[in-house]
């Protein structure tokens, strides 16, 4: 959690950091009167690193990936669950004798 | 549903609750959350709960759920007493409410007195015809008198109206094939497949019956479903691995002498041969050779 969280907010930064320097370069073109063709190199790399530290700590951060395959060993459906509402009191169980003095005692 | 994941853990918490580890109410709550039957352990774990004052008004609201479950699990151990003084206690705090009264019928159930019960489940019916549990308590009161003929009757009545229940599906699936009815039962599962096609167990279910009934076509639906079952288990069912090898030699016992059209080829069976093989190796190593006997009889041997 600690460290892909710090990569995140930094990862973060550096798009916003990005999105500054473009901008910033865009007003010194517009000081020059030149037409905007695309952000500088630089800014570029910076692009892709903030994505990919970003994605990476989007990746890591929330948690693990769980399996969505029904026949993986998480999911693989081994019972059926009892069919209680078509419960029957009257079965074999009750010759057993037991030797409970349960009781609620309120 | 129960997934692997959640049996190991119900089973985890159920060794950890005998050794008097603690965690009595996480069991109770997993237990009621995957609805399995285990009212013997329920009456015990939760009656102490109930009875310890402390623990009890810890719980909040749910101490109400919980009173309901040792209640259900006691008349299912026929602890009659008990589950009459939980269900007073019920009473008492929700007078005039339907689900308290389906319990008090459900003690009747138990004490065998059908007349009654039957009396009180109509009575409830008339006032909401539409209580699917009233319903289903109706249907498990015929089956538990043992006029399985009258119970069927009430089942399909029921489903004509609720067709998306596929725990009624089943329950009619198994006391068709309680009867021998595997033709209605076949419909039945084919139902249940149609609902809810990832489940591995109807397929098995399915495959099964079709087995039962025999005859060449349907040998070839069951070896069929059997290996979906398969896939959808990853291998790991047994029961599966051996219907494969079962329908095998079945169908070749049928068609013998005649020109045999083997579309599916020879591979199945002896994959699912020695899947077997490799499954009794990890998990019961002196039963091989017993393994080994029966699949050379019923000529799949890998």
């Amino acid at each position: 959690m600690g460290v892909g969280f710090v990569v995140g907010v930094f990862g973060v930064l550096i798009l916003a950091h990005a999105a500054y320097s473009t901008i910033q370069y865009r007003s010194l073109l517009k000081i020059m009167q030149e037409e905007f063709a695309g952000p500088p190199f630089n800014v570029a790399i910076e692009l892709v690193l903030g994505l990919v530290l970003s994605m990476w700590a989007a990746l890591t951060v929330p948690g693990k990936f769980l399996s969505i395959n029904p026949e993986s060993e998480e999911n693989r459906i081994v019972s059926l669950p009892a069919n209680l509402d078509f419960m029957v009191f009257n079965h074999r169980g009750k010759l057993f004798s037991q030797q409970l003095d349960l009781k609620l005692k309120h | 549903m129960v997934s692997k994941a959640e049996e190991a853990e119900l089973n985890r918490l159920e060794t950890q609750v005998d050794n008097g580890g603690g965690g009595a109410w996480e069991y109770l709550s997993l237990v009621r959350k995957l609805k399995v039957r285990r009212s013997h352990k329920v009456l015990n774990y939760g009656l102490s709960i109930l009875n310890d004052s402390r623990k009890r008004s810890s719980l909040g609201q749910e101490e109400w759920t919980l009173y309901e479950q040792v209640a259900i699990a006691a008349l299912d151990c026929q602890a009659i007493d008990v589950a009459k003084d939980c269900i007073k206690v019920l009473q008492k705090k929700f007078p005039q409410s339907n689900r308290v009264g389906r319990l008090e019928a459900m003690l009747l159930e138990a004490k065998e007195l059908w007349a009654e019960a039957e009396k009180a489940y109509a009575s409830f019916l008339e006032e909401n015809p539409c209580d699917q549990i009233v319903h289903k308590r109706r249907v498990a009161l015929a089956k538990s008198q043992g006029n399985i003929a009258v119970a069927i009757e009430w089942l399909n009545k029921y489903l004509e109206t609720f067709m998306a229940d596929h725990d009624a599906w089943r329950e009619l699936a198994e006391l068709y094939v309680s009867l021998q009815m595997y033709k209605q039962a076949v419909f039945c599962y084919e139902e249940l497949i149609l609902s809810q096609p990832t489940v591995p167990l109807y397929h098995l279910a399915y495959a099964d019956v079709l087995y039962t009934l025999g005859g060449l076509e349907n040998l070839q639906t069951a070896k069929k479903y059997y290996a979906s079952t398969i896939d959808l288990s990853g291998g790991k069912n047994t029961r599966a691995l051996f219907g494969v090898c079962l329908c095998t030699s079945a169908i070749a016992q049928l068609t013998r002498g005649r020109n045999r059209e083997d579309k599916e080829g020879p591979e199945l069976q002896s994959l699912a041969a020695t899947a077997l093989e490799k499954d009794y190796m990890q998990r019961a190593p002196h039963k091989l050779s017993l393994l080994s006997s029966v699949l050379k009889s019923l000529k799949v041997s890998p």
